[in-house]
């Protein structure tokens, strides 16, 4: 995949303001790629390129932060098409599953018969932003060292 | 010990297997199963192990496949590391659901009666159930093992806490124990003069191989609120006080130890087969002790296992289920144990066939031993075959507290309160013990997954206010786990019936299971005090216990979500006769000469300690014996040269 596409650049900002973490660090993670591949194959194209054209419009309809967040929910989060895909994005951040959708949506939307719950690869897991998130580290890998349990949690402010 | 990192490889099919007569066949190569193969290995004698699961998991390679089982596993379950193997299949604790009257629940391996439903699990694969256990190692109190004399409740056993104490000993060299004796110390009974004693349950200012795991940042938190906490309970006064747990994973060696260590620092044994010296050392605080550790700092029965099969001495056949224990009706000797050999697991098809020798160890854990006896046909004289099946109920209470404390750091869990393990109050209701959970309240919640999926679709947030309610709900989270005593009653019990079997035919287990009155009195002890220490702490109860939950209990007019322990016990008990046991205190059956039933199974209580230590310290005591044996039957087998390669490298 060519990572320049300007889709793929297009889904990280959705991210970033999804995830409050930076593209740089969502990018650190490796698995952007995976994700965005996993969002397109699994809601199948015409859908994925709704959203990012959703997006697209309402950052340049926006004129600051607070105009930004309401326009977030209301025309992607609020959206029965788009909100659950919406949440799923940042529900795969957050730990690398991918959710199956809702039934409504499924039958309203569904397009792919790869929609189920599975963890999208074994880095997906590891790269999950919810444990640095919470001054931790996913469980099973990325271990801290002997005996840092004993000092207080670091836990980024945002 | 320059072998510690050497490969090995075993290799033995079962044409060759079945035409020896070994000294010594075991069925099970979990830690009982290995600790006698190598105990007995070690004496030049010759050992079969027959084992139900895969044997790849031996190498690093295989053992690394498990890893990525279980990272890339949706429901990350005790038994999330291992594929499914409907031929040697294993309690897989997402499939329990709630028992309906009168409908025996089938859905899962083991077919269960009820009235209580338990979501206990052990696995069926090389090293067996250690592979996942959490490997908290503290060792029974000298009144366990007097239950009936000082309580008149539950059974004595028919050794005391002195006599197995040089078996805790070799234990916990053989586990590498990392711990703090002083944190064990506190008040207990003598069983002779039935008053609290200042007696060291230890003795010779004994120390343990490693020094105690850091106690977590949250320990400390909560140890600062909690201690001190006094309180009265049938008649005896106790302070509580937050204390170390003795576990299983290497830490940092304590000089002192040297003096029961031959004069040498203990050395932690670092990852099986591996030829990196950095993975198998210290714990580094994966927080995943339980399913799988990534390091191998936790002990497994693999590292015994290893030792046992370099020894060139004993044979392992996998993917082996033994399906049947034959005796010859004229003499009560075991003669052989049929077996049923899968080659792959994701084929019905098998062979069979017929393993002899002259010792036959049945190590295949309290369930397994039971349900194989039964299945052979194998009752005891006492008629206790499967009988008095036990497990410690655990009770979880949760609650927030006021300030980030961190959650999933460190190792499962490093501290608890022990000091309501001991007291006359024992006659009335069920003692237990308390773990602090480092792993928040992913136990009783599914915590961090649950509250993600609240604050994304529930609570409608994202970005920056995603970030700041998750850490406000995970960060603060304190759970308490309430390992609670259960002591032995005959209808407890596990039995088989033809018709339930597994895809190989073999009869599966059928539990027929009740929490006893008695351990239910000591969990409303222990939710008032739950409510007690959280008002202490200041911490938020969320503690809820729903009437469907498979585990609800209602106990004098309130509701409890049990637990299952993970801690099988009681189904072959030792005992005096053979009128009121199965085995006697060396775990030689009562009706037949030359089969030990080794493991929990042969506990006749359980006390408040994770049963696997107690069972290693058995295991030590019954190999003396089988090579008593050994030494009388048979002059040794030569020493031939070994079978496997464990050449360096
Ligand atoms: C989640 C969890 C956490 C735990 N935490 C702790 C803890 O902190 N502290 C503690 O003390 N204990 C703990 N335990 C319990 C501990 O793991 C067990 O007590 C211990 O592993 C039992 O050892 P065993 O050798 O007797 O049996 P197992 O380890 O169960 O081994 C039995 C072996 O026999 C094999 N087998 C079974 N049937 C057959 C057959 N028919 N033919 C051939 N082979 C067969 C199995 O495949 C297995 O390898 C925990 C258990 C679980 C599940
Ligand atoms: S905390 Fe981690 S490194 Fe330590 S024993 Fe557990 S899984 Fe292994």
């Amino acid at each position: 995949m060519d990572i320049n596409l300007i889709e793929f650049q297009f889904f990280l900002k959705l991210s970033e303001k999804l995830t409050a973490f930076t593209s740089f660090q969502l990018q650190g993670t490796g698995v952007a790629e995976a994700y965005y591949s996993t969002v397109k194959n699994v809601v199948g194209v015409t859908i994925f390129q709704e959203l990012i054209d959703t997006f697209n419009k309402i950052q340049t309809d926006s004129d600051d932060e607070t105009s930004l967040d309401k326009e977030i929910r209301h025309r992607i989060l609020s959206n029965s098409k788009l909100g659950p895909v919406a949440r799923n994005i940042i529900k795969m951040w957050f730990v690398g599953t991918w959710y199956q959708l809702p039934n409504y949506w499924l039958e309203k939307y569904g397009v792919s018969n790869s929609d189920s719950t599975f963890v999208v690869s074994e880095n997906a897991y590891k790269e999950g932003l919810l444990w640095p998130t919470i001054g931790a580290h996913p469980m099973g890998a990325k271990a801290p060292g002997y005996g840092t349990w004993e000092d207080p949690p670091k836990i980024p402010t945002v | 010990m320059s072998n510690d990192h050497s490969k090995i490889t075993y290799t033995i099919d079962h044409s060759t297997a079945s035409q020896k007569v070994y000294d010594v066949v075991i069925v099970g190569s979990g830690i009982s199963g290995s600790i006698l193969a190598n105990e007995i290995a070690k004496e030049g004698f010759s050992v079969l192990i027959v084992e139900a699961g895969p044997g790849k998991d031996l190498s690093l390679t295989g053992y690394e496949k498990l890893l990525n089982t279980f990272y890339t596993a949706v429901t990350k379950d005790n038994n999330a590391p291992y594929k499914s193997n409907p031929n040697a299949p294993m309690p897989r604790s997402p499939k329990v659901q709630k028992a309906r009257l009168g409908h025996p629940n089938t859905d899962n391996y083991m077919v269960q009666n009820g009235p209580f439903v338990t979501d206990t699990s052990y696995s069926r694969v090389v090293g067996g159930t250690t592979m996942h256990w959490e490997a908290k190692t503290p060792r029974m109190l000298p009144e366990d093992f007097k239950m009936r004399t000082l309580f008149d409740k539950g059974l004595d056993w028919p050794i005391t806490y002195r006599e197995l104490q040089p078996y805790y000993r070799m234990a916990e060299k053989e586990i590498g124990v990392s711990g703090n004796v002083e944190s064990q110390e506190f008040k207990h009974l003598d069983p002779i003069t039935k008053e609290f004693s200042e007696t060291s349950l230890y003795a010779d200012n004994y120390v343990y191989p490693m020094h105690q795991m850091p106690p977590s940042y949250l320990d400390k938190c909560v140890a600062k609120d909690i201690n001190g906490t006094t309180l009265e309970l049938d008649g005896d006064k106790k302070e509580l006080k937050v204390r170390s747990f003795p576990q299983g994973r290497n830490g940092i060696p304590n000089v002192e130890y040297r003096k029961y260590n031959n004069g040498e620092v203990y050395r932690p044994v670092a990852a099986v087969s591996s030829h990196q010296a950095e993975i198998g050392e210290r714990c580094q605080g994966n927080n995943n002790c339980t399913p799988i550790c990534p390091v191998q700092a936790k002990y497994d029965a693999r590292k015994t296992l290893a030792k046992a099969l370099r020894t060139g001495r004993v044979d392992l056949l996998p993917q082996t289920i033994a399906s049947k224990v034959v005796v010859n009706p004229e003499n009560g000797r075991v003669t052989s144990i049929e077996y049923k050999n899968y080659k792959d697991v994701n084929s019905s098809e098998y062979e069979s066939g017929v393993l002899k020798g002259k010792i036959f160890i049945l190590a295949a854990n309290a369930i397994e031993n039971a349900r194989l006896m039964l299945a052979s046909g194998l009752k005891s004289t006492s008629n206790l075959m499967g009988k008095n099946f036990m497990d410690h109920p655990y009770l979880l209470c949760w609650g927030l507290l006021p300030e980030n404390t961190g959650t999933f750091r460190g190792t499962i869990c490093t501290s608890g309160i022990s000091d309501i393990r001991s007291g006359h109050f024992r006659r009335k209701q069920a003692a237990f013990a308390v773990d602090i959970h480092n792993d928040g309240w992913g136990w009783a919640t599914g915590s961090p997954y649950t509250n993600l999926l609240d604050i994304v679709d529930n609570k409608n947030k994202y970005g920056t206010a995603l970030r700041k309610e998750l850490v406000s709900q995970v960060s603060r989270q304190l759970l308490l786990a309430f390992m609670v005593e259960m002591l032995p009653e005959t209808s407890n019990k596990i039995s088989v019936n033809p018709q339930y079997r597994d895809r190989l035919g073999n009869m599966r287990p059928v539990v027929s299971f009740h929490v006893p009155d008695y351990s239910m009195e000591g969990v409303a002890y222990g939710r008032e005090l739950s409510k007690q220490l959280f008002q202490r702490l200041g911490a938020e109860d969320y503690s809820i216990y729903d009437p469907l939950d498979y585990g609800y209990v209602n106990y004098n007019g309130s509701g409890y979500a049990i637990r299952g322990g993970n801690h099988i016990a009681g189904t072959h008990i030792m005992g005096t006769s053979e009128r009121n046991s199965v085995v006697n205190f060396k775990q030689r059956s009562w009706d037949y000469d030359n089969l030990f039933l080794i493991g929990a199974g042969s506990m006749p209580t359980i006390g408040t300690s994770n049963t696997t230590l107690t069972m290693a310290a058995m295991c030590f005591l019954s190999a003396e014996e089988v090579i008593k044996d050994l030494k009388k039957i048979t002059s040794k087998t030569e020493i031939a040269s070994p079978i496997y390669n464990s050449i360096s490298g």
